[in-house]
């Protein structure tokens, strides 16, 4: 790129842009300006509000198992309530909670219960094996104590002329909500809910009738395999499409998506793909001279925010560049710390 | 944040940078066809943007360990990759004004004084650090007002597409306007977070505002002087932007006057203006938003 950030480095001060030999008159009093408005600002702070601004979803609030319940082989169904009785904050169709568990592991799971239900909140847990979080989960019996984050909105439900749910398996979770609340309003709506046998479908009961909607439920055991062309069926412009399940359904839905009409396609995401076949190297922090060791499956950045909790980072891929340090190992000279590994070296950086 | 609000204006986003591409080879100096001044008009964005939002993200990075949320801390990182993608997508749009003879770089550079001298940290620590911080964060908020209503402005701009406009173009605008409005209330929240002072807020929105309009307008007239084709035998006049904001193909100077006085409100907050549920189906549709999605 020519005209990239380096090439803006180090601006003089602006010079006439209608190209007479003198500095730009506009500039010299923007810089007067803001010399005198400084002093005048920095003479007004001290009213300070230490509780503005901030909505407070990001405190833990200690919650109780009120309730467990296994809806489907493999699922457990949690009522968690508040431990001082206050009513839950607010959520909406699509949202999900951040629930610490007691090994300080923190997981994901969708609200899958009532928005007007303010005493308490339900998600549901398929049993992943090997999966730890999931393991945790099961174990929880009521009466356990547990924290919540959250909840927040990483699948938003948006207003639209008709929808197609497509929910696989366990996926169902955000997707239960929207469709109720669809065919509550009378929007009309398609739910596909399939997954490898119907014994492995949670909350067969509570899907909604509606005369705005209709709901199919399929099994890989005796309808096959869907294709996401399948999944999707026909939709008509105006549809929003509105996808949770396993990676590959979510893929195969999206390559069946049609150019013609262009549809709005919302997914579910939660955190950045897992670090998968790395290896254990160190990262040095060249200004405290620690030296941290980044497991297999972490990231250098995990690392270093455990060291450095105000450091900047953004879309954990790679891409966005916000958690470049300078390198002062190495022959590059930045390195993003969310994807860069070594192969049991160490990364020395200017933190 | 609302608790009222309706069931379908999405709230609490988690807010998240999208890895898009744009290809510029196909379209034309002129991206609104045969309107030289309304193109140059939003081009004038294209010369502000990367060095503002590259700003945006350093005078962030230097409120981080300001923040006693953590869900605030999430919304504000959230936001620096999306602004940091917003920079460099504009800054590829300079190349192609380069490549089609209209040499962005006398302006622009001007723009990276402004942003990374006048308002850079100034070497300054202390309490003298923490104030001039304060300052900048009120600007960038006032700032972030006006770049919600124009976001929201362009993701309801039918206009733009009946004039033909270039369809890569369109993406980019609507792609970066829909995320401004997604992340609309974090600038505001993270100054009411950190300081919150009503006076220092109103003033930093009368200078952001102004600066704006001085800077829109000198872009304006930068651009139509230094354009290749017409040579700068068309000069910007008043009337234009009359014309092109009643055929909407630019922004109604009224309507954005307008959206200015709403910022002093004492009770303002940002998820009083502006269509979550628009922008967030917009990104869902977006070519580029769902490229990047993969």
């Amino acid at each position: 790129m020519k005209h990239s950030s380096r090439r803006y480095a180090d601006p003089p001060f602006p010079r006439d842009l209608a190209g007479r030999d003198r500095p730009d008159p506009f500039f010299r009093g923007l810089e007067r300006l803001l010399n005198g408005l400084q002093p005048v600002m920095a003479r007004l702070g001290g009213a300070k509000y230490p509780d503005g601004g901030a909505s407070g979803a990001g405190r833990e609030l200690p919650m109780r198992v009120a309730a467990v319940d296994r809806p489907a082989e493999d699922v457990a169904a949690l009522r968690l309530e508040p431990e001082d009785g206050s009513p839950v904050r607010p959520w909406q169709p699509g949202w999900h909670l951040d629930l610490v568990l007691s090994s300080g592991a923190v997981r994901q799971y969708s609200l899958c219960g009532d928005p007007a239900d303010r005493a308490g909140y339900r998600i549901a847990v398929r049993r992943i094996p090997g999966g730890s979080g999931s393991g945790e989960v099961h174990a929880l019996e009521p009466g356990a104590r547990v924290a919540v984050r959250g909840p927040r909105n990483a699948f938003p439900f948006a207003r639209a002329d008709r929808y197609v749910f497509i929910a696989g398996g366990i996926g169902i979770t955000p997707i239960l909500p929207m469709a109720k609340a669809a065919a509550r309003r009378g929007a009309p709506f398609r739910l596909v809910y399939t997954g490898r046998s119907r014994a492995a479908l949670p909350f067969l009961d509570e899907l909604p009738s509606s005369p705005s909607g209709t709901v199919e439920v399929r099994s890989d055991d005796a309808d096959g395999v869907p294709g996401g062309a399948e999944l999707l069926g026909a939709p008509e412009a105006g549809t929003a499409v509105y996808c949770c399940g396993p990676p590959p359904m979510i893929d195969a839905v999206r390559s069946a998506l049609p150019d013609h009409p262009s549809l709005p396609f919302f997914w579910e995401r939660f955190s950045p793909p897992p670090v998968r076949g790395g290896v254990p190297f160190e990262v040095e922090l060249a200004r405290s001279g620690r030296v941290l060791t980044v497991p297999a499956d972490r990231s250098a950045l995990d690392a270093v925010r455990d060291a450095v909790p105000d450091v900047a980072y953004s879309c954990r891929q790679g891409f966005c560049g916000t958690c470049r340090v300078p390198l002062l190992s190495g022959t590059d000279d930045t390195v993003a710390l969310c994807v860069s590994r070594t192969d049991g070296g160490r990364l020395v950086v200017d933190l | 944040m609302t608790s009222d609000a309706p069931e379908d204006e999405p709230e609490h986003i988690v807010l998240h940078a999208r890895d898009v591409e744009f290809d510029w080879t196909r379209m034309d100096l002129h991206w609104i066809p045969g309107d030289p001044f309304a193109t140059h008009t939003i081009n004038v964005l294209h010369l502000l943007l990367p060095e503002g939002e590259r700003w945006f993200v350093k005078v962030f990075k230097e409120a981080l360990p300001y923040i006693r949320d953590e869900r605030l801390r999430e919304d504000v990182l959230g936001f620096i990759g999306q602004e940091a993608m917003h920079a460099e997508a504009h800054a590829g749009v300079l190349d192609h004004m380069d490549a089609h003879g209209l040499d962005p770089s006398p302006y622009v550079s001007q723009i990276a004084w402004m942003f990374r001298r006048l308002l850079g940290d100034r070497g300054l620590t202390g309490a003298k650090a923490e104030s001039w911080l304060m300052t900048r964060l009120a600007l960038v908020s006032g700032i972030e007002h006006m770049t919600a209503v124009l976001g929201q402005w362009v993701l309801d701009a039918e206009a733009l597409d009946r004039a033909g406009a270039d369809p890569v173009m369109l993406d980019l605008l609507r792609w970066h306007g829909a995320e401004e409005v997604e992340h609309r209330a974090v600038a505001f929240d993270l100054f009411m977070h950190v300081d919150g002072d009503y006076r220092r807020r109103a003033l930093a929105m009368v200078v952001s505002t102004g600066a704006l309009f001085a800077l829109w307008v000198r872009g304006v007239r930068f651009l139509m002087a230094a354009d290749p084709v017409t040579k700068g035998r068309l000069k910007p006049r008043w009337r234009d932007i009359l014309r092109t904001g009643r055929q909407g193909t630019t922004p109604n100077l009224w309507r954005l006057a307008r959206s200015v006085p709403e910022y002093f409100k004492p009770r303002f907050h940002p998820s009083q203006v502006g269509s979550t549920a628009k922008a967030v189906a917009y990104l869902a549709v977006s070519p580029a938003a769902r490229a990047a999605e993969h």
